[in-house]
């Protein structure tokens, strides 16, 4: 069996798209960093203002993959970006991957290291929010 | 007893039974005559397998693979990898992948690629919980047991650590016990 894996390795925004980069990578499943930009908002000359370019994209699976690990007051303008982008462009399929659904994935694969080194570098609370 | 890791029981061990029956009852109605082949995932799926076939009264065989998952890869760029093969070639064969849980798909998605360069005449899906909040790769599911919310589960198979697979029923696994073992 072949995988279509992604052989360039981007500048990441934050450890966690890097890890889950990786854990694309080790299941095989194709990705593109930032690919695409989405105007979502528009000034009275027709200027874009506002854009959206999701984390990632699954070419092989056709969604794009949307990290939101940092502060509550930037999930609030993710979710905001995100109603517009849908609105906008209904057929583009985009899934928000909270922290909570980061944390998860870490401890479902065992990776509470990882998870104590990003908790260290943002200051942020305990491992388990929930 | 409940354990006293369990935060909560989401099943209990009678209503897993249940529905197990139920799900065996139907395969074996949808599959009489076929002789399928099912297909298992180690380590979870064992004790949902070992139900599963003993409510189908039909002529069956099983298998069993097991692969590599992220978190037990000690390379720090490594990739999915087969650890235990089929033992049988399931060329022209009737298949059913007999899983656990479902939750990102990705190790699915990744075995059902692989299976399907095997030839086999078909391949459905049973698992015991769809769990989808945080699917990544779409998975279309032919027999569900239960579908869950977003929580840790552990027992009848599942595990936390290696530990908790012998419980009867299915429970979530108190966050304190792997908040724990991390620093804030």
């Amino acid at each position: 069996m072949e995988a279509t894996l992604t052989t360039s390795s981007p500048r990441f925004a934050h450890q966690s798209e890097a890890e889950l980069a990786r854990i694309l990578d080790f299941y095989g499943v194709a990705w593109r960093y930032e690919p695409d930009l989405f105007p979502i908002s528009w000034n009275a000359d027709g200027m874009v203002v506002e854009s959206f370019a999701p984390d990632f994209y699954l070419p092989e699976i056709g969604i794009y993959l949307e990290l939101t690990t940092l502060k509550q007051t930037l999930v609030r303008k993710k979710n905001r970006k995100l109603r517009w982008l849908r609105q906008l462009y209904p057929e583009v399929r985009v899934k928000l991957f909270y922290a909570r659904d980061f944390r998860a994935l870490m401890v479902k694969y065992g990776r509470l290291d990882f998870l104590a080194d990003v908790a260290a570098m943002n200051g942020n609370g305990p491992l388990n929010g929930r | 007893m409940i354990h006293a890791d369990v935060e909560e029981v989401l099943l209990s061990g009678d209503e897993v039974q249940a529905r197990v029956a139920e799900l065996g009852a139907q395969l074996a109605a949808d599959y009489d005559g076929r002789d399928p082949v099912l297909v298992s995932v180690l380590k979870g799926s064992i004790i949902f397998l070992a139900d599963l076939v003993r409510a189908m009264p039909i002529p069956l065989s099983i298998d069993l693979m097991e692969v590599s998952s992220y978190g037990s890869s000690t390379e720090s760029s490594g990739q999915v990898r087969i650890l235990k093969d089929l033992s049988t070639p399931i060329e022209g064969r009737e298949v059913i992948v007999v899983e656990d849980i479902i939750d990102t798909g990705l190790t699915l998605n990744y075995l059902l690629r692989y299976l399907h360069d095997k030839g086999p005449a078909s391949i459905r899906i049973c698992c015991l919980l769809d769990k989808p909040a945080r699917r990544l790769a779409p998975i279309e599911i032919d027999y569900r047991g239960f579908t869950i919310a977003d929580r840790f589960v552990i027992g009848y198979g599942l595990d936390y650590a290696e530990r908790y697979r012998n419980l009867p029923y299915i429970g979530v696994l108190r966050p304190s016990v792997y908040s724990a073992v991390a620093p804030d």
